[in-house]
């Protein structure tokens, strides 16, 4: 038998989760059938759209629009605070259903995963999928097959709600190629950018461009988007796929940050929140990277690869305050971001000349200060520099236990 | 039969192989007036997993307001909840 690859993607997540939620306790209404989305507060002027319903993009409500211009956009849009516990259960119990078929089974980001199975009729076998899913779990998937990964992916997001699509080697040219290059998986703002620069606007027109030129034009990155273009792909399902790649927390701002006294703040309450995650998933990082918002267009950020690892407060949050006046042009600020990725086990750790003193020490304080804030709230030690300051001690919300979004396949 | 959701006291049993059972329950009614409702008979129970949140649904018989009737309960395994469901 064959064996095939299939992607399987929850449409607009957390919304449909959210929908069948509420409509299980005794909600009249169903957010997948009027405009709505799920987003952050608005009293508190954070938070951006995170999903939103077909009514509401039809308004142009779009994902990661900021809400006031969501509202400006569809003024009776519904707006739902997210509840990530609920999406984390709806996560789970879609994987129990995906493993119900396929013991190999990759949970590639929160709403998405690849399941590996050698079968005669790989259209039946998604199908039936696709109707437990909704069967069992009340919310509708989209399925994509193929013989690779990406392939299977493009698939999926062909047409939505709802569907099983495909796209095998034979079909590439007439399926895949005549979309628009930024549908192409790993073509971002910059890359699309840098393509559009040189003609190249439907994925046709990259697969079958000079691999030199795209080289010389974007490194690796240029040959991995070519070969992606051509449906190349050789990286398995991995079905350990919980390792964490990167830990990052990041917050708006209650008021516009311009002083330097305010941004370190904030940068050592998000740096609290990161470490904190680190330490609990007995990791260290190597590589820290900052970034900022400014509250008009535009932002910056910056990251540095350290000789040693880490997984100190402190010692991050001097690298994370050293990138951040490197970057910043004095300019208010709405958002603020800090992000640790490169990450090893902690068990091991490499001594260096250039470690703090008495580090062995200083771990054990970090230790403890977990262990309080873990027994009795977040607040219950803090920095004195956080007393009557108005800024959080600690700050940034979700706590996930597997990527949100991912992009390595 | 119209969706109702609203959340009763509810004295139940759960036997030894976790089976739980409803046995009677208080509700309060828009008067402010409380009654006690006996669980009669089940007639149906079922499991739902919408949205990974497992809930048990039975379908039970009671007299209510001198008049027997059938309707259904939902017990939501994640809070220990019973509510009234469709009546």
């Amino acid at each position: 038998m064959k064996k095939y690859i299939f992607h399987i993607d929850a449409n607009s997540a957390y919304l449909s989760w959210q929908a069948v939620y509420d409509l299980q306790h005794g909600k009249k209404v169903d957010l997948r059938e009027i405009p709505s989305a799920i987003g952050g507060d608005k009293t508190k002027r954070r938070g951006i759209i995170l999903a939103k319903s077909i009514q509401a993009k039809k308004m142009g409500v779009k994902t990661g629009q900021p809400l006031f211009k969501a509202l400006l956009a569809c003024p009776n849009l519904k707006i739902v605070p997210p509840d990530y516990q609920l999406y984390s259960r709806c996560s789970d119990a879609m994987v129990t259903v995906i493993q119900s078929f396929s013991d190999k089974v990759e949970r590639f980001s929160v709403d998405e995963c690849f399941m590996e199975l050698p079968c005669e009729d790989p259209f039946e076998v998604a199908y039936r999928l696709k109707e437990k899913i909704r069967g069992t779990l009340g919310f509708t998937v989209n399925v994509g097959i193929s013989t690779n990964k990406l392939l299977a992916k493009m698939a999926s997001e062909l047409e939505k709600p709802d569907k099983v699509h495909s796209i095998f080697e034979n079909e590439i040219k007439e399926k895949m190629w005549p979309l628009k290059v930024e549908e192409l998986f790993m073509v971002g703002r910059a890359t699309w950018h840098k393509l559009h620069r040189y003609g190249i606007t439907t994925i046709g027109a990259l697969a079958t461009y000079d691999i030199d030129l795209l080289d010389r034009m974007m490194k690796s990155h240029g040959r991995l988007i070519w070969r992606y273009a051509n449906g190349i792909d050789i990286s398995a399902v991995k079905t350990d796929s919980r390792q964490i790649k990167g830990i990052g927390n990041s917050t708006t701002t209650p008021f516009d940050v311009d002083d330097l006294k305010y941004a370190s703040l904030f940068i050592l309450s998000l740096t609290e929140m990161v470490a904190l995650r680190l330490r609990a998933n007995h990791l260290m990082c190597q590589v820290i990277h900052v970034s900022y918002q400014r509250s008009s267009e535009g932002g910056m950020g910056k990251q540095r690869k350290m000789v040693n690892s880490t997984d100190s407060t402190t010692a991050i949050y001097q690298v994370a305050m050293e990138l951040f006046e490197e970057i910043w042009d004095k300019s208010p600020i709405r958002h603020f971001g800090v992000r640790v990725t490169s990450l090893n086990m902690a068990d091991v750790y490499q001594k260096s000349i250039f470690d703090e003193i008495n580090l062995e020490k200083k771990r054990k304080l970090n230790q403890n200060i977990d262990l309080l804030r873990l027994k009795y709230g977040s607040d219950s030690i803090k920095r004195a520099s956080f007393i009557s300051s108005g800024v959080n001690s600690i700050s940034g919300g979700v706590y996930e236990d597997y990527p949100m979004m991912t992009s390595l396949l | 039969m119209k969706v109702i959701m609203k959340s009763v006291e509810m004295i139940c049993v759960s036997n030894q192989d976790g089976k739980i059972s409803p046995i009677k329950y208080k509700y309060v009614d828009k008067s402010e007036q409380i009654h006690i409702v006996k669980i009669d008979k089940i007639l149906e129970r079922n499991e739902e997993k919408l949205a990974g949140n497992r809930m048990y649904v039975y379908k039970v018989m009671s007299v209510i307001n001198e008049a027997e009737r059938v309707y259904e309960m939902k017990y939501e395994l994640a809070t220990c909840k019973w509510y009234i469901y469709k009546m």
